[in-house]
């Protein structure tokens, strides 16, 4: 499957032209011409970069036409931020390959890692009409990065090497240049990100609420009106890109929100000023307005079997595939499968930071967590919930990636309860209660309280089918499901002994993506987030990691971070990869479990399979859906 | 003087005017519980809801023994398999009770499990058989089942849910503990509400209006959020069994307070009777008169209302198990059950896993004809 994906890739490939022909004719957006012939609009040739991007479509991809409306479902407010995540217009952006091409960048140059120089395309504009040009980066850099109200915790963690800021030098109108003394790799991949890094905001909208640009009556008025604590606080609330929610603020997306939240119903119109076209000089996106509808998550895959959705792959999942497929003719869409990127469907994160002592001490050991890991029956998960169409896996990176060893995948992923028992025994927990639960060396039974953010039944009969093999240990397993925020702040505070969630997000990376997720680099990592916490707070807050292998996976980070070109970055991989799969830090259970994508039958360009994922793919992201079209 | 002053020979009868039939002297001379019973008698519908609670009370006690299955067996070659059908004739011919048994197919194309009776495999049922061991009362260690499946056959009249469990079985035992909390819950619920009831009918003053106001506070809750917020309380380590204690005492704690106000008002209406006053110059103290004069005079209102609110018990443990709040699997009750079963996939594909509703209803329509009986019977004299 994986091999099919990459040669469909390859064939149908957008590519990207960094020249456009001059005597080029675009064609008027049907939905725009009123608006033109009324003159509210300049006509699109004014409208566009005068070297825009040009997307070829080949192979299964065609050309489209404009018009219609694309449906999406979603099950939180805040789901609307997913609208930055499809439309992924980025100033560098993974393509098809994964390989990173200058998006809405003209042109990009890195001299030795560490020299970055952007060009921008001449008469770019934002959504408003305004022109963006270099002042959009220096208003960010200058007033907002580097404002001490606005950002009193100081640069993003992407822009700090080695604890130093980079040189930001404005060349000319289109020109740019971020210049670090040593090679930054992580910059690039943090502005292709699904959630990306921002360097720039449109300074000629939002200096109406900084404190620079106005005087402190007017903006203490403007204040007292929004209600919010200071200027920071407005400037904030008016300049989310990312969340999308504020319709007013200008942005680079090919679709902008209308609706102003809360709403149930959100509708994205076409970004008359987007920066690409198709061959036939039709401006993209072909679609005029993406409507987003927000109901229950429990209901989206009802909604999507009636054909309420037009292109829908969140909040569905394997089983519900019998139904959506039974559902195709009446709601005339057709259910493909693609493969899912996260590393493991599910994985086990046994809380190295946990509060409990004795517990901690015993998680430590790697004995341990190889003894739990060998009692969990992945064939039978597979068998019983995923049809058997999966595979047994480590928390790893997925089969047909370039980094992908059997011998990470099946390190420790193999069921052998005797084995499980003998290292048990050998740990010291030889112990038992009437029930024939393992005593811990306090002499309290071995019962775990494992946290989930408890999202549906999946996840429950996963765990009941663990609980059952692990009782064969003797080992307890309670469940505890809370809302996903609280089951954070559980996980974070140490309260939770071990905690089920999705595996790692990126299966499918290259050398040259960031190895973060192997490391202690962020709170959100389950298995140590008090260590992940004090990197992120610069020694702050939290802990520091004080056993041999994770201070290892850390300065493996650090020398990858360091390091230059992608074979010395994909030995670290290795390295990385190995230490983790060999130490089991979290337990990684099924690989491989593909995800059911309903797509309108007249709905084109949507890819037969691809890749579903948070990171590289940004879900549809980097297929493009400003290339899908209705026939 | 003549004597004609009669006097008759035969001996004085001096009811021979008013002469009782023997159906007439029997009803009169009858105590207060044979006129309840007689009267229930005559509402039919009470009568047979009588029964089927009775049947399933009954039920509860032999759980393992009518379930053919453990309600924790998995069958994972018959996930999802559909009732089966329960046949007496094959091909004309009487062969007592069995299934066909199943073809199992995985459709690769919408990924259903696929099951289709196979009239080729007559699988008869067997009776007073061993099956899967189980722990009768978790006492004593058996394996004798009322019925099973022909040997090493399948036999899923409600059919199975995801993991390959039999519905039958669960249901039966779901039963167990559904029905339980409801007896449970009155219990302690009776117990407070005779209790404070009891105290602020009998003093007054003070007493009563402390009382009153705090069952007002508690009635002025919004039921479902408090049952939320109480059922969060209950630690994750509890044993199943504990969980389902704590769970019977909060619907108990928020539903005494109906009762306690109907108590007080039927106490405050007979501690003003002339035999109450008596008692009390005899010297006789408060729980006595209580205990004695009082609680007799009301006890049957009491048991007819204390039925009617069982039904509220069991539909509260349902909700709370329903909402993911109340009782927690591997513990199985009907409201576990139905949680489970809240999803598309169940409503279009697997509509077996809804039949836990049906005892649900049958229950609650049983007791409340019977309380409605009950309730009829309870004041003979009327």
């Amino acid at each position: 499957m994986n091999k099919l994906i990459r040669l469909n890739i390859l064939l149908i490939s957008i590519a990207i032209l960094g020249i456009a022909p001059s005597s080029w004719a675009y064609s008027e957006p049907d939905s725009l011409k009123e608006l033109v012939a009324e003159k509210q609009l300049p006509p699109v040739s004014e409208r566009l970069p005068s070297e825009p991007s040009v997307v070829t479509l080949e192979g299964e991809r065609t050309p489209g036409r404009y018009g219609g409306t694309l449906r999406l479902l979603m099950g939180k407010k805040k789901d609307i931020r997913l609208m930055t995540v499809y439309s992924y217009a980025r100033l560098v952006a993974f393509d098809q390959d994964l390989e990173m091409k200058p998006d809405i960048l003209l042109d990009f140059d890195v001299k030795d890692g560490r020299v970055f120089t952007f060009t921008l395309r001449k008469g770019h504009r934002w959504s408003d009409g305004e022109p963006f040009t270099s002042e959009a980066f220096r208003y960010y850099w200058e007033d907002v990065l580097n404002n001490e109200e606005l950002h009193p915790f100081g640069l993003p963690r992407e822009l700090v090497v080695d604890g130093q800021p980079p040189v930001f030098t404005v060349i000319d109108d289109q020109t740019i240049r971020y210049e670090w003394d040593v090679p930054n790799p992580f910059l690039l991949p943090a502005l292709a990100a699904p959630r990306p890094l921002y360097l720039y905001a449109p300074g000629h909208y939002l200096q109406q609420f900084h404190a620079r640009y106005n005087d402190p009556e007017v903006i203490a008025a403007k204040v007292e009106e929004a209600g919010t604590r200071n200027w920071a606080g407005l400037h904030h609330r008016r300049n989310h890109p990312y969340k999308n929610d504020n319709p007013a603020l200008p942005i680079l997306q090919p679709w902008v929100n209308s609706t102003k939240p809360p709403a149930e119903r959100y509708v994205f119109k076409r970004n008359p000023y987007f920066h690409r076209v198709d061959t036939n000089g039709l401006q993209l996106p072909y679609i005029d307005t993406v409507s987003m509808q927000i109901t229950s998550s429990s209901l989206v895959a009802a909604k999507a079997g009636a054909g309420e959705a037009d292109l829908q792959g969140r909040y569905i999942r394997l089983d519900n595939y019998t139904f959506l497929k039974g559902g195709e003719e009446r709601g005339d869409y057709t259910l493909r499968l693609w493969q899912n990127g996260a590393g493991s469907q599910y994985a086990l994160y046994p809380n190295l930071n946990s509060n409990n002592p004795i517990w901690r001490e015993l998680v430590r050991q790697r004995e341990f967590r190889h003894a739990l890991s060998i009692g969990i029956n992945r064939h039978e998960i597979n068998q019983v919930i995923y049809f058997g169409l999966a595979e047994a896996t480590g928390n790893t990176v997925l089969p047909g990636c370039n980094l992908h060893t059997n011998a990470y995948q099946s390190s420790w992923s193999y069921f052998d309860l005797d084995t499980a028992n003998e290292m048990l025994d050998a740990l010291g927990l030889n112990q038992r209660d009437n029930r024939g639960i393992r005593l811990m060396k306090n002499g309290e039974p071995l019962e775990i309280i494992l946290h989930t953010a408890g999202e549906g039944t999946e996840e429950t009969d996963i765990l009941e089918l663990i609980g059952e093999s692990w009782r064969k240990l003797g080992i307890m397993l309670y469940v505890k499901a809370s809302q996903r925020e609280v089951f954070r702040e559980r996980v974070f505070s140490g309260d939770a002994m071990m905690a089920m969630f999705n595996g790692i997000d990126n299966g499918m990376p290259t050398g040259n993506m960031s190895p973060g997720e192997f490391a202690p680099i962020d709170q959100t990592q389950l298995q140590w987030p008090k260590w992940g916490q004090y990197f992120q707070t610069r020694k702050k807050v939290g802990e520091a990691p004080d056993i041999k292998e994770a201070q290892e996976l850390l300065a493996l980070y650090y020398q990858w971070s360091k390091s230059e070109g992608l074979e010395e970055r994909e030995a670290i991989w290795h390295k990385m990869l190995k230490i983790y799969s060999e130490e089991v830090f979290s337990i990684g259970l099924i690989c491989g479990v593909p995800q059911p994508v309903v797509v309108n039958n007249h709905l084109r360009n949507v890819p037969k399979e691809g890749l579903y994922s948070w990171t590289p793919t940004a879900f549809f992201g980097v297929y493009r859906p400003d290339t899908f079209w209705f026939e | 003087m003549r004597d004609d002053h009669y006097v008759s020979e035969a001996p004085f009868d001096p009811q021979s005017i008013e002469k009782l039939s023997e159906g007439q002297e029997k009803f009169f001379l009858a105590s207060r519980k044979k006129l309840i019973w007689w009267k229930l008698k005559r509402h039919k519908l009470a009568v047979w809801s009588g029964i089927i609670l009775l049947l399933m009370y009954g039920s509860t006690l032999i759980s393992e023994f009518i379930s053919p299955y453990n309600y924790q067996s998995r069958h994972t070659d018959h996930i999802y398999s559909p009732p089966q059908r329960l046949h007496f004739f094959h091909e004309g011919e009487f062969i007592g009770p069995f299934v066909y048994g199943n073809d199992y197919h995985l459709n690769m194309d919408n990924l259903k499990r696929e099951y289709t009776p196979n009239p080729e495999k007559v699988e008869k049922i067997r009776f007073f058989c061993s099956g899967d061991s189980y722990e009768f009362w978790g006492l004593v260690k058996a394996d004798f089942h009322f019925f099973c499946p022909a040997e090493g056959k399948t036999l899923f009249l409600f059919g199975t849910d995801r993991l390959g469990r039999d519905m039958f079985s669960r249901i039966v035992y779901g039963a167990r503990i559904s029905l339980l909390i409801g007896l449970g819950g009155i219990v302690v619920s009776l117990f407070l509400g005779l209790l404070f009831g009891g105290l602020a009918g009998y003093y007054g003053g003070w007493v009563d209006s402390v009382i009153q106001r705090m069952t007002e506070i508690i009635r002025s809750f919004p039921e479902l959020p408090l049952w939320m917020a109480l059922s969060a309380i209950l630690p994750v380590t509890w044993s199943p069994l504990l969980v389902f204690f704590g769970i019977t005492v909060i619907l108990a704690l928020l539903d005494w307070t109906g009762l306690a106000r109907s108590v007080r008002s039927k106490l405050l209406a007979l501690r003003e009777e002339d035999y109450c006053t008596a008692a009390r110059l005899m010297g006789a103290p408060p729980g006595r008169i209580i205990k004695k004069h009082l609680l007799p005079g009301f006890s049957s209102h009491i048991i007819a209302s204390a039925t009617l609110s069982i039904p509220g018990m069991i539909l509260g443990e349902t909700a709370l198990s329903f909402l993911g709040l109340g009782l927690r699997p591997p513990i199985t009750s009907w409201g576990v059950l139905l949680n489970e079963a809240q999803n598309i996939n169940v409503v279009a594909l697997y509509p077996w896993l809804i039949l836990p509703v049906l005892p649900v209803v049958v229950i609650i329509l049983a007791f409340n004809f019977f309380g409605d009986g009950l309730r009829d019977a309870a004041d003979p004299y009327k």
